[in-house]
């Protein structure tokens, strides 16, 4: 469904990403790690037309997206969260999740619809006690899950979760991949996320793929990826095995 | 920050002593003493009266640029300025009726600021406000100098007040009160219903994080064009009626200075309120009147009026009455 090729992008004389190409299929759960500016971020950011890119096309469905104003990619059925949240501060968790849903069907539809979907979508997360919380008032934790609602409200069909997992305990990480795992298997969301947590990504993802400085360094399933021995030198360090 | 458990508290206690018809009261009271103010007050009194709530409907009007969509421009003036002399030159050289020549001058605002705005909203922030803000300027100097159109410094004049529609006249401070009041009633449950509704939502959100909205999937210029229409033909509209309403234009009306004011109605009132706006409009207008003997002195009124918002209560009077426990 995605397919990304020759993707390149520099910030004055730093490659961030160099002729990264990579195809995601549909109902795959991709990860994308690598060290910290290895170009992970940027390449989401590339995807969703937040960044243009100096060369490269990224095709979804086998139409060219690339370069879009990020609200058409977002309307072609891409989702995302941000690394760093975002968060409208003044509006209640409902209210956050309904724009989502008034974005998606548009402001004119059915009201009831829209509620509907709203609250769908809050239960699914497991935000229903705090519905009428004020977003400013939520830990970053609820903020993340509040965000990530939010993209589910859209129903998309292909996700971008950058770092979602970060700041999580082992318990919540849990969670969260049995949820990302219900939503890519029950609701059929293509799921493509860059994470630090590996114990999330070996759990959670089918394929992964690491990068570093910029280009694509491995790919493989996470038994592959364990073993291989570019991948344990460069991001995990010299003479160290992943256990 | 009010949290909202100690919100849930107020209101339940403003429930408790107060029955929902008396929390109408208010409005009520206000409503009664606005539309038999003819009858009591002196046409003086009516005129600032008239003027203030022009000034109401162009500040409520903003507020769904500024309070709503979160942009900050400096060009009311400019379109209420337009409105007035498009409406006055239609009217006067070509001799349409105000019904004609009004829907006529409302529409070309739009159309003006629909043309400066697609892509004045590309800059963002101060940009966006700078280029405004000589957009006022420019429009201004074209009212100033265009002899030949606007009358220049000698003023425009000779328009007469609106036609009549069926037993009911608009000559007269009364009758022209009458109508710029119903326009304000109009306007303000239209403004309202925008806000409260889906758009309204798009809107907030774009005000609060536009990357976010834009990622979600919202045409974030295309809401922020809308807005910055819709405030203009607001102004415009009550433009038009300040024409008829004073028979009289003249350039320095519409200079920047009107511009600046709109911004300080809708700050010091509190902004994203729409009511805060209005408060803010009878205020200024009151203090502009009451120092009408040395103008010099408002710009120091102003600066104090403005720096202490800031300073006290960045959410201006409405925020004040929120945190004392008025809903």
């Amino acid at each position: 469904m995605l397919k990304v090729m020759g993707l390149t992008k520099s910030f004055g004389k730093l490659v961030a990403v160099n002729n990264l190409s990579f195809t995601v299929s549909e109902g795959e759960r991709v990860a994308i790690i690598g060290p910290n500016g290895a170009g992970k971020t940027t390449t989401f950011n590339l995807i969703t037309g937040h960044l243009k890119p100096d060369r490269g096309v990224v095709e979804f469905y086998g139409r060219n997206i690339t370069g879009l104003k990020p609200y058409k990619i977002c309307r072609a059925g891409i989702g995302r969260t941000f690394q760093i949240v975002r968060a409208f501060p003044d509006f209640t968790v409902f209210e956050h999740v309904l724009v989502g849903a008034i974005s998606r069907y548009g402001p004119r539809a059915q009201m009831d619809l829209l509620k509907n979907q709203a609250e769908n979508v809050i239960q699914k997360l497991g935000l229903s006690a705090k519905k009428n919380t004020l977003v400013r008032n939520l830990t970053i934790v609820d903020k993340k899950r509040v965000e990530l609602a939010t993209a589910l409200a859209l129903k998309p069909k292909l996700l971008l979760l950058d770092e979602l997992m970060a700041g999580l305990n082992p318990t919540e990480i849990d969670e969260y991949i049995e949820l990302l795992k219900r939503l890519n298997e029950e609701d059929g969301i293509t799921l493509i996320v860059v994470e630090h947590v590996m114990r999330a990504v070996m759990k959670l993802c089918n394929r992964i793929i690491v990068m570093h400085y910029g280009t694509k360094l491995a790919e493989g399933t996470p038994m592959e990826i364990a073993t291989n021995r570019d991948v344990i030198e460069a991001y995990l360090g010299e003479g160290v095995t992943y256990a | 920050m009010v949290s909202r458990n100690k919100s849930n508290i107020n209101s339940f206690r403003m429930r408790l002593f107060y029955p929902r018809a008396i929390r109408f009261l208010p409005i009520v009271v206000i409503m009664v003493i606005l539309i038999t103010l003819p009858l009591y007050a002196s046409s003086y009194i009516v005129f600032v009266a008239a003027i203030a709530l022009l000034y109401a409907i162009v500040a409520a009007g903003y507020d769904v640029l500024l309070g709503y969509t979160g942009q900050l421009s400096f060009c009311q003036g400019a379109f209420y300025g337009i409105g007035a002399y498009t409406s006055a030159i239609l009217t006067v050289n070509y001799g349409w009726s105000f019904w004609q020549a009004m829907p006529v001058a409302v529409l070309f605002v739009g159309l003006i600021s629909a043309i400066i705005g697609y892509p004045a909203l590309r800059l963002r922030g101060a940009y966006f406000a700078v280029t405004t803000f000589f957009l006022a300027h420019f429009v201004y100097l074209i009212f100033l100098n265009e002899v030949s159109l606007t009358g220049g410094p000698l003023g425009f004049r000779g328009i007469r007040p609106p036609e009549p529609i069926g037993p009911l006249s608009f000559e007269g401070i009364a009758n022209g009160y009458l109508l710029i009041l119903f326009s304000f009633i109009i306007i303000f449950i239209l403004l309202r219903m925008l806000v409260n509704s889906n758009i309204g939502l798009i809107l907030k959100s774009i005000a609060q994080d536009d990357v976010l909205a834009e990622s979600i999937g919202i045409n974030v210029a295309a809401y922020k064009l809308l807005s910055f229409v819709i405030s203009a033909i607001v102004a415009g509209y009550a433009g038009t009626l300040f024409a008829h309403f004073f028979g009289i234009l003249h350039p320095t009306t519409f200079s920047w200075f009107l511009s600046e004011m709109v911004v300080i109605m809708t700050l010091v009132g509190g902004a994203g309120t729409l009511i805060g706006p209005i408060l803010g409009a009878g205020i200024v207008t009151f203090i502009l009147e009451f120092l009408r003997f040395a103008p010099e002195i408002r710009y120091i009124a102003w600066a104090i009026a403005l720096i202490a918002i800031l300073m006290f209560e960045p959410k201006g009077l409405m925020g004040l009455l929120k945190r004392m426990g008025v809903r």
